[in-house]
């Protein structure tokens, strides 16, 4: 008879071995698809079920997102599409901009439509302008809170490519738009206060 | 109403110049408080959409005078009360008459040009002028009140005389309403800014004199009914009283403007952004590590070293002012305005932003103004030294254009309105 702890530690090799591999072959996103098609299938129909492949998302405001909180404050909004780091992305190009909503370099110093670094009147080039997280700094100024944290996300499939639609959480009951807020993907004890989008380019 | 202000129904001929009196007096604060209360709801709302709803309405109204178009008015078709001349003293209802009929807003209306005066006393957002123009108004009621007349005359004669002139009158109004609106349409050409300068920066105003910088590289002082004293291949000009300190090729230099005799000289090719209030002059210095903000009193020799930041901040073009210094930073993080009392060295973060960039701040007394670019809006901002109140006296709409540099001086301030594109400016100023 083996030693209780070593028929336990075996148990718990085999379910390591299978999360591993649940974990390797689906994301959330799909299983969770798959299972609400299953589900659906059973419920309505094969018809109905085809009809929600886990693919191109409806969004209310944009694509991907498919529930009503408000989008975070951003240079153009309401589209708050944001980088790895969170800060501000142009919702069309994708290029990095400054808060004043310019095309910016690596160094920061804003570009004209030809790549130049954008000078002042007097000729000199302009000096680099605040580029803040949409999150933690732009929310935070702008709606007066102080706990704002990045903590959820989902990904949906738009234009082709994955997008990774993300939670500004804080502990505030009431959120960006004006009304009660919403638990969604954020935890200890934050609601989702606004959303924000970030395209990783990964085909889908 | 004209029938009551008679020496038989007030009583005697003096009673009758008491009752007019209070009726003109109530007339014309009525009037007042009225241009008082849209000019400050004017000031709050944003002086540009204001100006160009007055000047739709006016054309709007000129169309409904000249009988183009069919258009009710707002009013009260309402008398003032009779009973109470018999119910109430003299002086209440006299007071109460002028009070009711200044106000213009509880009685017939026969043309609109009363609304289109509202719309340009929300317009003007400035309470005090708004209260003065409306004042008029208000004197115009008691004209009629007071109008010298022939002692055994009919007191309404001098309205039927009016009246029988319906026509040219309703017609004069017309054309003055076609006026107001285009005078209303161009005033808010910049924001309703008046410009100043045209290809031209870096303003810099002192004891009513304006100095410039042109885009042509010179530096131009303005002095008011006088020729303009042109300084060639100058820049960044700061005005004290007699004193003018601008860059030029050698680092920056200190003249006084009328003789052009130098007084001073900055010989570093490092320095920049001079700011002056005789005999301190205020400069950044840029080194290969840092950039220095310093203050040097040009009579004694001695200076100060207010603020030192990293070659990759941006520190602005300082303003100098009765004992008083303010400059801003700006790093990718944020940005500030500071205020820095020089007697004391007490420094003080005024203006503050993560999201937006805020610049070229200007003191005058207690007050100062300063640019804050946001995304697709850039404010001219006003605020006091002593105070957290602040208020917009300009704002530019879009990416295409922004403020630069700025000057206060009391009442007014200056600042240079730029197009982005293609780096053009000009120098504007609007009344504080």
């Amino acid at each position: 008879m083996q030693p209780p702890e070593r028929g336990a530690s075996a148990l718990d090799r085999q379910a390591e071995k299978l999360s591993a591999k649940l974990a390797e072959s689906t994301t959330r996103r799909s299983f969770l698809g798959r299972l609400s098609a299953a589900a659906l299938a059973v419920a309505g129909g094969s018809a109905v079920a085809a009809a929600v492949k886990p693919d191109e998302a409806e969004a209310f405001h944009f694509c991907g997102h498919i529930w009503t909180t408000g989008s975070c404050p951003s240079p153009y909004p309401p589209l708050a599409r944001i980088d790895r780091k969170g800060l501000p992305l142009h919702p069309q190009s994708g290029r990095p901009i400054d808060n004043l909503g310019r095309i910016v370099d690596s160094a920061g110093h804003a570009l004209d439509g030809n790549g130049n670094r954008l000078r002042g009147p007097d000729g000199e080039v302009l000096a680099p302008a605040p580029r803040t997280r949409i999150c933690e700094d732009w929310t935070a100024e702008v709606k007066g809170l102080k706990d704002l944290r990045v903590q959820g996300a989902w990904f949906r499939c738009c234009g082709g490519q994955i997008r990774k639609l993300v939670d500004c959480c804080s502990r505030s009951r009431r959120r960006i738009n004006g009304d009660a807020s919403l638990v969604g993907y954020c935890w200890g004890g934050r609601r989702v206060y606004c959303v924000m989008y970030y395209d990783t380019g990964l085909p889908c | 109403m004209l029938e009551t202000f008679t020496p038989a129904v007030c009583g005697s001929r003096k009673r009758q110049i008491v009752a007019q009196a209070l009726f003109a007096v109530a007339a014309i604060a009525a009037a007042a408080a009225l241009g008082l209360a849209l000019g400050f709801v004017g000031s709050r709302v944003g002086a540009r959409e204001a100006v160009l709803a007055a000047a739709a309405l006016a054309l709007v109204a000129a169309a409904r005078e000249a009988g183009l178009v069919r258009l009710p008015l707002p009013q009260a078709r309402r008398q003032v009360p009779d009973r109470w001349r018999f119910e109430l003293p003299l002086p209440v209802w006299a007071t109460g008459y002028g009070a009711g009929l200044g106000a213009g807003l509880f009685t017939f209306q026969p043309v609109s040009t009363f609304w289109v005066a509202c719309a340009g006393a929300l317009a003007l957002a400035r309470p005090l002028p708004a209260a003065l123009c409306f004042s008029l108004y208000g004197a115009g009621r008691a004209a009629m009140v007071v109008w010298p007349r022939r002692p055994a005359e009919d007191p309404t004669a001098a309205v039927e005389r009016l009246t029988r002139r319906r026509g040219a009158l309703l017609r004069a109004n017309v054309v003055a309403l076609v006026v107001c609106a285009v005078l209303l349409a161009l005033a808010p050409a910049a924001g309703g800014a008046t410009l100043v300068a045209g290809s031209a920066l870096d303003p810099t105003v002192s004891g009513g004199v304006i100095a410039f910088e042109t885009k042509g590289g010179d530096v131009v002082v303005r002095p008011p009914g006088e020729p303009d004293v042109v300084f060639p291949d100058a820049a960044q000009p700061a005005l004290s009283g007699e004193y003018l300190a601008y860059v030029d090729a050698g680092g920056i230099r200190v003249v006084r403007w009328r003789d052009r005799t130098e007084v001073a000289r900055i010989a570093d090719h490092g320095v920049s952004r001079p700011a002056l209030d005789w005999p301190n002059l205020a400069f950044v210095s840029v080194g290969a590590d840092s950039k220095r903000l310093l203050v040097r009193d040009l009579e004694s020799g001695t200076t100060k070293y207010p603020a030192r930041v990293a070659p990759g901040a941006d520190l602005g073009r300082p303003s100098l002012r009765n004992g008083r210094l303010a400059w801003h930073v700006v790093t990718r993080n944020r940005s500030r305005i500071f205020v820095r009392t020089l007697a004391n060295s007490t420094r003080r973060v005024f203006a503050r932003t993560e999201i937006g960039r805020l610049s070229n701040p200007s003191l005058s007394g207690r007050r100062l103004i300063w640019v804050d670019a946001r995304s697709g809006v850039t404010y001219l901002r006003h605020g006091r030294l002593d105070s957290k109140s602040r208020r917009v006296l300009a704002r530019i709409r879009g990416r295409a254009a922004s403020y630069w540099t700025t000057s206060l001086a009391p009442g007014a301030a200056f600042m240079t309105r730029w197009t982005i594109a293609s780096g053009a400016a000009a120098v504007y100023k609007v009344s504080t």
